[in-house]
C-alpha cells in the first residue's frame, strides 16, 4: 500500500486534475478503466493521486500521535504519584470522546482544510498511545533488570532508550497497525462531510462526497473510491491482527 | 449391551468402571494424546490417577466422561455401570449419563463456580438437571442446607445467598464437592481438586471425600501429580506417562517390586520424614507431554533401565484389565 | 456505594474536562475570537465592542470561569445561521438523532450477542473463522460510503424503503410531545405513522450500525471465549446441563458484562457518527446542525455539539457501569 502511494502518481495514466467535458461520466472501459467523473477525470488516476494524500496524511497522524503519546506516557510513568494519576485521568476521559466529533469541533476553529482535519484528529488521538506507552514502562520498571540497574547506577534516559523503548515496540507496532485503519477512515470521513480536503482535491473521502450528485448516473465514480478506503483499511486490520497473533497473544492491547 | 461378558475374573464383571484401550485424540487437529488406556475401578473404591502435569490425565478423564468438546475418544471401549459406550457417538451418550452418575471436582475452586450465580441457586440447578427437584420447592431448599452441612459449611443459611467470591478457596471448594454429591452420583472424580489450596485445607478436603466416599459407597478417582498424597490416600494408583498408563499398583506396594522405574523414580522425588536431602533426587531430562508418538516407551530416553528394546517395541497394554500392571519392558522380560 | 460515588466523581471530572476542551476550541484556537465573533465585515470598532462584551478582555482563568457558568446553566450562545438560541436548536436535534442511535445499537446488538455467543461456542471452526475474518474486515468499512451505496440500491433502485427524510411528506404535520416520534406515535396509537417512521429509520440505522457491529461481534466473541474456558462451564455440564443451557444460563451473562461497557462507549461514538449519516439521508438531527454549523463557520453551534454528544457521552458511560454495578456488585469488582 504503501508502494502504491509513491508510485501511484507516476503510473496513473491520466492527471487526476485535467477536465475534459466531452469524456464526463464516461463508464469504466479500456482507456478509463475505471470511468470518468462528473467532470471527466479519470477516477483511477485520481485514486492512485489519492492514494498518496490519503495515506501521507494518515502517516502523518499517526507519527506525531506515537511521538508525543509516548513521551508523555513514558513521562507519566517515571514521574508517577499524582501527576501520574492526573495526567492518565486527563487520557481516559479524552479517550472516551468520540473522536470525530472532536475532530470536527477542532476543523470549526480552525478552518477546514486537510492539515486542520490532521491537527485535529492528532489532538483527539494522542490518549491511545499515552496510555499503552505508561502501561508498559510501568509495567517494566517493576521488573527485576530493571532494579539491578537501578542498583548500577544506569540514567534514566538509558533506561527509555535500552529498557523501555525495545519492550515497548511489540506492542506499539500492533497498535498502529489496527489505528491506520481507523485514522484513514476519520480522515476520509472528515473530506466526506467538507472539513478535511477540498474538492477537487484526489482525497478518497473528498471523492464521494463529490461523486454523490452522480450516483444514479455513474455507479462507479462513488464505488471505486470508497472500495479503495475499504481495501486498505481492511488490510492494515489483518495485518494488525495477524502480528497480534504472531507477536505475543497475551500483549496488553486495546480490543 | 448390558452384561456383556466379560473375559477376567469376577471383579472385573462388577466394576463400575472399565477402560479398554481407550485413546483420546484432539479434535482440532486430530492428533492421538492419549494412547490404549485399560484399567478398572471398583464400587466404592477410591483409585488415584498419578502423573506429571501434561502427562494426558485430565484430558482423559474430561474427554471419557464428555465434559468438554477439545478431544473425542478415537479408539477403544468404555463401560461404566454394565452399559457399554463405545468410541463412536461416545461423547452423545456418556452426556446422558451426567447429572445423575458422575460427580465432577474441576482444580481451580475459583473459577469452577459461576461469579454470578448465588451459591444456593447452583446447587439447586444441580438437584434440578440431577434429580428433577424443582428450584422453588421445599425440598430443594432443605435438602440444599443439608448438603452445606454435609461438606462442613457452617453456617448453610446464609451462605445460600451469598456468591462464591464471598469464600475462601477451601470453602468454595467444599461447596463444588456439595454440587457434585448432591445428585447422588456412583462415581465421582476429582481432579486436583487440593492443589490450588494450602497444605492444612488440602488435608480436610480430602478427608471429606474420602469420609463421604466410605458414607455413601461412592467411587472416587483421584487425580493428583502428588504421589505422596495418593499413598496416603487411595486403595490403588495407576500411573500415566507421556500419554501412555505404565503401571497400576496398590497404594502400599509402591517402592515394592510391583513398581514399574517410572514410578520409583516419581516417588522418590517426594521429600518425606524418613528420607534425608541426600535421597531426594530428581528425575533427569524433560517430562514428556502426552501425544508422544514415536515407538516404544515414552519414559525410555530418561530411564535408567533402558535397553534397546524400551525404542523398538510397543509397550504392553492391560488388556486383560489385571487389578496390577506394569508396563515396563525390561522388567517383563525379566519376570518368570 | 463507594463505587458509585467514585464513578460520578469521575464523571464530574470528565464534565469538566469537556468544558475545558471547548472552551479551548472557541476562545482559544480560533486566534482572535473577537474577530469571529463579530462576523467577517466588522469594524476596529465592533470588534472591540464584541470583545468586551464577550469579557475577552479579562484575563484567562476569569474568561474561563465565565464560560463555564454560562454553559453549565445552559447557555451554549446564539446561532448566527439559525438566528435561535443553540440550545434550543440541539434539544430541537437531538431527539431524531438519538432515535437513529438507538436503532443502530440496537441492530449491533441483535447482531452482535447470538453471533458472538456462537462463534465462541464453536471456537475454531469454519463458522468461528469465518466470524473473526469478517468482523475485522468491517471494521474497516467506510460508513458514508455504505450509506450511499445502501441508498443507492436498496432505496433509489429498488424502491425497498425511502430515499430520504424522516418521515412521508404526507405525515409532515405529526408531532408529538416529547420529539421522539416513534414513542410519540406509539403513545398516540398512530401504528401507520410509526410504520412510515421505522421505514425511513431502518437504511440510516443500518449504515450506522455496520462498522460498530463488526467492532461488537468482535468484542462478544473474544469475551465469551475466555468465559467459555473457565471450570465453571465444565462443572455445568458435569450437571448435566444442557449446551443452550449453558450457553444462556452460565455463559452469556458473564460474558455480556466486560461487553455492555464497549457497547456503552460504542452509543456516544455513534452518536458522533451521525455526522456521516444524516446529511446523506437528509434526516434532521444534531449530525446534520453541526455540518451546516460548520460549513457556516459557526464555531459556538459546532462547540454547542461537541458539549451535548460528549455529555451524552459522560451519562451513557456512566449509567451502564452503574447499571452493571447494580446488577452484580462482585463481577464489576473483579473486573
Amino acid at each position: 500500500m504503501l508502494v502504491l502511494a509513491v508510485i501511484g502518481p507516476y503510473v496513473a495514466p491520466f492527471d487526476p486534475l485535467a477536465i475534459d467535458f466531452r469524456n464526463r461520466l464516461a463508464e469504466p472501459s479500456l482507456t478509463h478503466i475505471l470511468g470518468t467523473d462528473g467532470s471527466g477525470r479519470d477516477v483511477l488516476s485520481r485514486i492512485l493521486y489519492g492514494a498518496k494524500l490519503t495515506i501521507l496524511s494518515t502517516v502523518t497522524v499517526i507519527a506525531t500521535v506515537l511521538v508525543f503519546g509516548c513521551i508523555l506516557g513514558i513521562f507519566s510513568a517515571f514521574v508517577g504519584g499524582t501527576v501520574d494519576n492526573f495526567l492518565m485521568r486527563i487520557a481516559d476521559v479524552w479517550l472516551g470522546f468520540p473522536p470525530l466529533i472532536l475532530a470536527l469541533g477542532f476543523a470549526a476553529a480552525l478552518g477546514s482544510s486537510l492539515e486542520a482535519a490532521i491537527m485535529a484528529l492528532i489532538f483527539s488521538w494522542w490518549p491511545t498511545y499515552a496510555r499503552l506507552s505508561r502501561m508498559i514502562t510501568v509495567d517494566i520498571l517493576s521488573k527485576k533488570f530493571v532494579a539491578s540497574a537501578n542498583a548500577l547506577g544506569v540514567s534514566t534516559f538509558r533506561k527509555v532508550t535500552h529498557y523501555v523503548l525495545p519492550n515497548a515496540f511489540d506492542v506499539l507496532i500492533i497498535q498502529v497497525t489496527l489505528d491506520i485503519s481507523a485514522v484513514m477512515l476519520a480522515i476520509s470521513g472528515l473530506s466526506f462531510i467538507g472539513v478535511g480536503a477540498q474538492v477537487p482535491a484526489p482525497e478518497w473521502g473528498a471523492m464521494i462526497a463529490e461523486g454523490r450528485s452522480f450516483t444514479s448516473k455513474g455507479w462507479w465514480i462513488v464505488t471505486f473510491p470508497g472500495l479503495a478506503i475499504f481495501i486498505t483499511a481492511m488490510s492494515f486490520n489483518l495485518i494488525g491482527d495477524m502480528l497480534r497473533r504472531e507477536l505475543d497473544p497475551t500483549l496488553i492491547t486495546r480490543q | 449391551m448390558p452384561n456383556s461378558p466379560s473375559p477376567t475374573g469376577n471383579a472385573e464383571r462388577n466394576a463400575i468402571l472399565k477402560l479398554e484401550g481407550v485413546c483420546v485424540a484432539l479434535a482440532a487437529s486430530r492428533k492421538t494424546m492419549v494412547r490404549n488406556i485399560s484399567f478398572s475401578v471398583r464400587p466404592g473404591e477410591i483409585f488415584g490417577l498419578a502423573g506429571e502435569s501434561g502427562s494426558g490425565k485430565t484430558l482423559l478423564m474430561r474427554t471419557i466422561f464428555g465434559l468438554h468438546d477439545d478431544a473425542f475418544v478415537e479408539k477403544g471401549r468404555m463401560t461404566f455401570k454394565n452399559t457399554e459406550f463405545s468410541s463412536s457417538e461416545h461423547r452423545r451418550r456418556v452426556r446422558k449419563l451426567l447429572g445423575r452418575e458422575i460427580g465432577f471436582v474441576p482444580q481451580d475452586p475459583f473459577s469452577s463456580l459461576n461469579p454470578t450465580m448465588r451459591i444456593g441457586r447452583q446447587i439447586r440447578e444441580a438437584l434440578y438437571l440431577g434429580k428433577g427437584i424443582s428450584p422453588k420447592s421445599a425440598e430443594a431448599g432443605k435438602t440444599t442446607l443439608e448438603l452445606l452441612k454435609e461438606v462442613g459449611i457452617s453456617e448453610p443459611a446464609t451462605a445460600v445467598g451469598q456468591y462464591p467470591d464471598q469464600f475462601s478457596g477451601g470453602m468454595r471448594q467444599r461447596i463444588v464437592i456439595a454440587i457434585a454429591l448432591s445428585q447422588e452420583p456412583s462415581i465421582l472424580v476429582a481432579d486436583e481438586p487440593t492443589t490450588a489450596l494450602d497444605a492444612y485445607t488440602q488435608r480436610r478436603i480430602i478427608n471429606l471425600i474420602i469420609e463421604r466416599s466410605r458414607n455413601r459407597n461412592l467411587a472416587v478417582i483421584l487425580i493428583s501429580h502428588n504421589l505422596e498424597l495418593l499413598r496416603k490416600n487411595v486403595d490403588r494408583i495407576a500411573v500415566m506417562y507421556g500419554g501412555q498408563l505404565f503401571n497400576i499398583l496398590a497404594s502400599d506396594e509402591i517402592g515394592s517390586s510391583a513398581s514399574h522405574p517410572y514410578t520409583e523414580a516419581l516417588f522418590k522425588c517426594i521429600p518425606r520424614k524418613d528420607m534425608n536431602l541426600a535421597d531426594i533426587q530428581s528425575i533427569p531430562g524433560e517430562p514428556l507431554s502426552a501425544g508422544y508418538g514415536a515407538a516404544g516407551c515414552a519414559f525410555s530416553s530418561r530411564c535408567g533401565l533402558r535397553r534397546d528394546i524400551c525404542d523398538t517395541s510397543e509397550i504392553p497394554v492391560n488388556a486383560s484389565l489385571e487389578q496390577e500392571f506394569d508396563a515396563c519392558l525390561v522388567r517383563a522380560g525379566r519376570r518368570p | 456505594m463507594r463505587y458509585v460515588l467514585e464513578r460520578i466523581a469521575f464523571s464530574l471530572f470528565a464534565l469538566f474536562i469537556l468544558i475545558f476542551i471547548t472552551f479551548l476550541l472557541s476562545h482559544v484556537v480560533p486566534g482572535d475570537p473577537a474577530i469571529a465573533a463579530a462576523g467577517p465585515n466588522a469594524g476596529a470598532e465592533k470588534i472591540q465592542l464584541v470583545r468586551e462584551s464577550m469579557g475577552l478582555d479579562k484575563p484567562f482563568h476569569v474568561q474561563f470561569l465565565v464560560y463555564g457558568a454560562k454553559v453549565l446553566a445552559g447557555d451554549f450562545g446564539t446561532s448566527w445561521f439559525t438566528h435561535q438560541p443553540i440550545a434550543d436548536d440541539i434539544m430541537r436535534e437531538l431527539p431524531p438523532s438519538l432515535e437513529l442511535v438507538v436503532m443502530a445499537m440496537l441492530i449491533n446488538l441483535l447482531i452482535s450477542f447470538p453471533i458472538g455467543l456462537v462463534a465462541a461456542r464453536y471456537h475454531g471452526s469454519n463458522f468461528d473463522n469465518a466470524v473473526r475474518v469478517v468482523a475485522i474486515a468491517g471494521a474497516g468499512v467506510p460508513i458514508f460510503w455504505t450509506a450511499i451505496l445502501l441508498q443507492q440500491k436498496l432505496a433509489a433502485d429498488w424502491q425497498l424503503f425511502p430515499v430520504a427524510g424522516r418521515l412521508s411528506f404526507a405525515n409532515r404535520d405529526f408531532e408529538g410531545a416529547t420529539g421522539f416520534y416513534i414513542l410519540d406515535s406509539l403513545v398516540q396509537m398512530r401504528l401507520d405513522v410509526f410504520a412510515d417512521l421505522m421505514m425511513h429509520i431502518f437504511l440510516p440505522a443500518l449504515a450506522l450500525s455496520l462498522l460498530f457491529t463488526a467492532v461488537g461481534v468482535r468484542i462478544t466473541r473474544t469475551a465469551m471465549i475466555s468465559e467459555f474456558r473457565k471450570d465453571y462451564v465444565v462443572m455445568a455440564r458435569a450437571k448435566g446441563a444442557s449446551e443452550a443451557r449453558i450457553m444462556f444460563r452460565h455463559v452469556f451473562r458473564n460474558g455480556a458484562t466486560p461487553s455492555l461497557t464497549v457497547f456503552g462507549m460504542q452509543f456516544g461514538w455513534m452518536l458522533g457518527a451521525t455526522v456521516l449519516v444524516e446529511e446523506i439521508f437528509g434526516r434532521p438531527g444534531i449530525g446534520r446542525y453541526a455540518i451546516k454549523a460548520v460549513t457556516q463557520s459557526d464555531i459556538h453551534a459546532v462547540v454547542g455539539v461537541v458539549l451535548v454528544v460528549g455529555l451524552v457521552f459522560v451519562i451513557s458511560n456512566m449509567a451502564i457501569d452503574i447499571i452493571l454495578y447494580a446488577i452484580n456488585p462482585r463481577k464489576t469488582r473483579e473486573d
